[in-house]
């Protein structure tokens, strides 16, 4: 399947470890429930953060491209639609200051037919001063209307991506998710890639994230977990407890400098997870 | 191994019969009609799908079979109505005309 000799994958694996990606970043893109039995308007909010941590979180551009991709019918290629023009800015609190950041309400009359929307951000690149590098994560947040599948297992030629194999809005607690990770549509073989629990809820009539996380980490290795994805690219995590899952792949995308200093091109998926009823 | 290969396709066909469930909603289009969406569960096609629109009395006031993307567009009816999908036996489902928004 992956014609490349296998010492050729171990070198791009080793190289890509070496490029020291930008740790922990986490581009937030939240809906409150992904699983919708009829559709209704849905609010967004965009924040780029420290996920685990609740913060703090950096001033977010404009994104670039805002849109969901859905499949009309069975046998029909995706459509995009975009979404920018229902973009607003907002400031969210980030420590003792409030940085940019995005939402947007979504009305039903775009998600009101069944089946799947993937919602897409691309962001511009994020200057990391404190690393001089630039990062750039390209996020996707899947939601189902009615529960007819649509195109949620289809990748959409995202310089980086996760290729979803379980739908992202279907798993229960003690579920496993798999998905692989894709650099311009390629299986990107033993690279990095991070977990993390959205560990403060949204305030967002505040604008910002609650102060008390739901989990108290005993060891940083629990709070950015880190695992790698297989020789053909793939992964697989047991979710172990009920609300959003992120998944970043780090510095898996093509493009690799920007504006004369090294860029991370991330691939973003979030994944939310239900407790099964009592 | 006919006979083996025979079982064999019934055990499918009975399965690929049973093993999606319907799903259905309309909504209001605002302009007097109102549109109809099917499907099932598997992500099997709904078009054919015979969808009705009847009033209180359960008398037919329109019917039409959903088309390629499982979609089918009404006038909207006056008074209580609803709408029903029938996919066949087991595969009905029915949407209050006072739900469809």
């Amino acid at each position: 399947m992956f014609p490349r000799p296998l010492a050729a994958l171990l070198v791009t694996a080793v190289a890509s470890l070496l490029t020291a990606p930008a740790t922990a970043h986490f581009l937030v893109v939240h809906t409150p429930k992904t699983a919708l039995l009829r559709g209704e308007d849905l609010p967004f909010h965009l924040i780029f953060t420290h996920a685990f941590a609740g913060g703090p979180s950096m001033a977010m551009d404009r994104p670039e491209r805002f849109y969901f991709s859905r499949r009309p019918a069975a046998g029909e290629p995706s459509e995009e639609v975009d979404l920018l023009p229902y973009l607003q800015a907002i400031d969210w609190q980030s420590e003792d200051s409030r940085v940019p950041a995005w939402r947007a309400t979504i009305p039903r009359n775009q998600v009101r037919s069944l089946g799947d929307y993937q919602f897409v951000v691309e962001p511009a690149p994020y200057l990391e001063a404190g690393e001089d590098i630039y990062i750039q994560q390209f996020a996707k947040v899947m939601v189902n209307v009615g529960g007819v599948p649509g195109n949620w297992s289809e990748t959409l030629g995202l310089p980086a991506e996760i290729h979803a194999l379980n739908k992202p809005y279907a798993n229960w607690t003690g579920g496993v998710f798999r998905g692989v990770v894709l650099s311009d549509g390629v299986p990107v073989p033993f690279t990095q890639i991070e977990v993390e629990y959205l560990n403060h809820a949204l305030d967002v009539d505040n604008r910002r994230f609650e102060e008390q996380g739901q989990i108290t980490a005993p060891h940083p290795s629990l709070e950015a977990m880190v695992i790698l994805s297989n020789a053909q690219g793939e992964f697989s995590f047991a979710l172990p407890k009920a609300g959003w899952w992120g998944f970043a792949a780090l510095n898996v995308g093509p493009t690799k400098q920007h504006a004369g200093k090294p860029l991370s091109q991330d691939a973003i998926l979030w994944v939310q997870v239900t407790d099964l009823p009592p | 191994m006919i006979i083996q290969l025979l079982g064999l396709f019934l055990l499918v066909g009975w399965g690929a019969a049973h093993a999606h469930t319907p799903l259905f909603d309309c909504f209001d289009n605002g302009n007097e009609t109102l549109t109809c969406e099917g499907g099932f569960s598997d992500g099997a096609s709904a078009e054919g799908v015979g969808v009705r629109l009847l009033d209180q009395q359960g008398k037919v006031l329109e019917q039409a079979k959903l088309d390629a993307r499982g979609s089918a567009t009404f006038k909207r009816p006056g008074g209580e109505f609803s709408v029903v999908f029938d996919a066949g036996a087991e595969h009905q489902i029915t949407v209050l005309g006072d739900d469809i928004s």
